[in-house]
């Protein structure tokens, strides 16, 4: 009974905001909207079809579901807060609201959508030893972008630091056009280390989304 | 932690199906729960050795 209400109240309000939605001409987003609850309901579809009734929610996806929410509210405020700051110093011209709030809600979507792909079939699949190596490879994906940022950051500042104390021709004289070290690892070391980490998280989420659980 | 849902499950003769409609979860929740990778709250656990006809400490079982 609480399926079925929960299940109607999903449907109805997906069909309002894609009818507001096309009103308001955000095409793509209506189609991300749908594509959404079609993979978030397909179980329920599916067994709405072939058994013609509704998997009950247990305390499994109600968990999954309280914490992919979390995270993809979590995502949404920390994307707006991100997104506030250019816009309040007017760094950036007024936005299109609905392409901004429509580019945010499919993202927060996206975010919801991972997290509980994650929660219901890629954690229990990959088990501790996988999760272990999932969670390395998240970390080297991670640190390269951060050290990606300090390096540009250091590589500027040492270019042009050196430049003012020792004079405009101080790398020439040295005999490299350019901070070699900190360019080395902003171009190439943290780019690799970045391909290898989200390449190795990707094979890994995956393989446990299509592990067979039977 | 380890569960014996699988072998009780047998010898009652009961589907994962069956069962999940008997607990009131769904399928998968049974089949990661008989693969031990899910800990079941309290009232599931009792739920599920209610539904085998024995008790929570002979289905669920926790190494050190």
């Amino acid at each position: 009974m609480k399926t079925k209400k929960v299940f109607i109240a999903v449907a109805i309000t997906t069909l309002i905001v894609a009818m507001v939605l096309i009103s308001l001409e955000a095409y793509y987003v209506v189609v991300a909207l749908v594509v959404g609850a079609l993979l978030m309901g397909h179980r329920e579809l599916w067994s709405l079809l072939r058994r013609r009734k509704l998997p009950p929610i247990d305390e499994r996806v109600r968990e999954n579901t309280g914490k992919s929410v979390r995270n993809g509210f979590i995502f949404f405020a920390v994307a707006v807060a991100f997104l506030m700051l250019p816009f309040s110093v007017r760094l950036v011209e007024a936005p299109d609201t609905v392409q901004v709030l429509g580019g945010l809600f499919i993202s927060a979507g996206a975010v919801y959508l991972i997290s509980y792909l994650f929660y219901d079939r890629v954690e229990p699949n990959l088990g501790e030893k996988g999760m272990r190596l999932l969670r390395i490879f998240l970390l080297v994906a991670g640190i390269s972008l951060g050290a990606f940022i300090i390096s540009v950051f250091l590589h500027n500042a040492i270019y042009g630091l050196f430049i003012h104390f020792f004079g405009a021709d101080f790398w020439d004289r040295v005999g490299v056009a350019d901070e070699p070290v900190f360019f080395f690892i902003a171009v190439i070391a943290c780019p690799l280390a970045f391909a290898v980490g989200i390449t190795g998280s990707l094979v890994l989420f995956i393989k446990g989304l299509f592990s067979k659980s039977k | 932690m380890r569960t014996k849902i699988k072998e009780y499950r047998t010898k009652h003769n009961l589907t994962q199906e069956r069962l999940a409609e008997m607990v009131g979860v769904r399928r998968e929740t049974i089949i990661y729960l008989e693969q031990g990778k899910y800990n079941p709250s309290l009232r599931l656990a009792h739920n599920v050795a209610e539904a085998l006809q024995t008790t929570i400490d002979e289905v669920f079982i926790f190494d050190d």
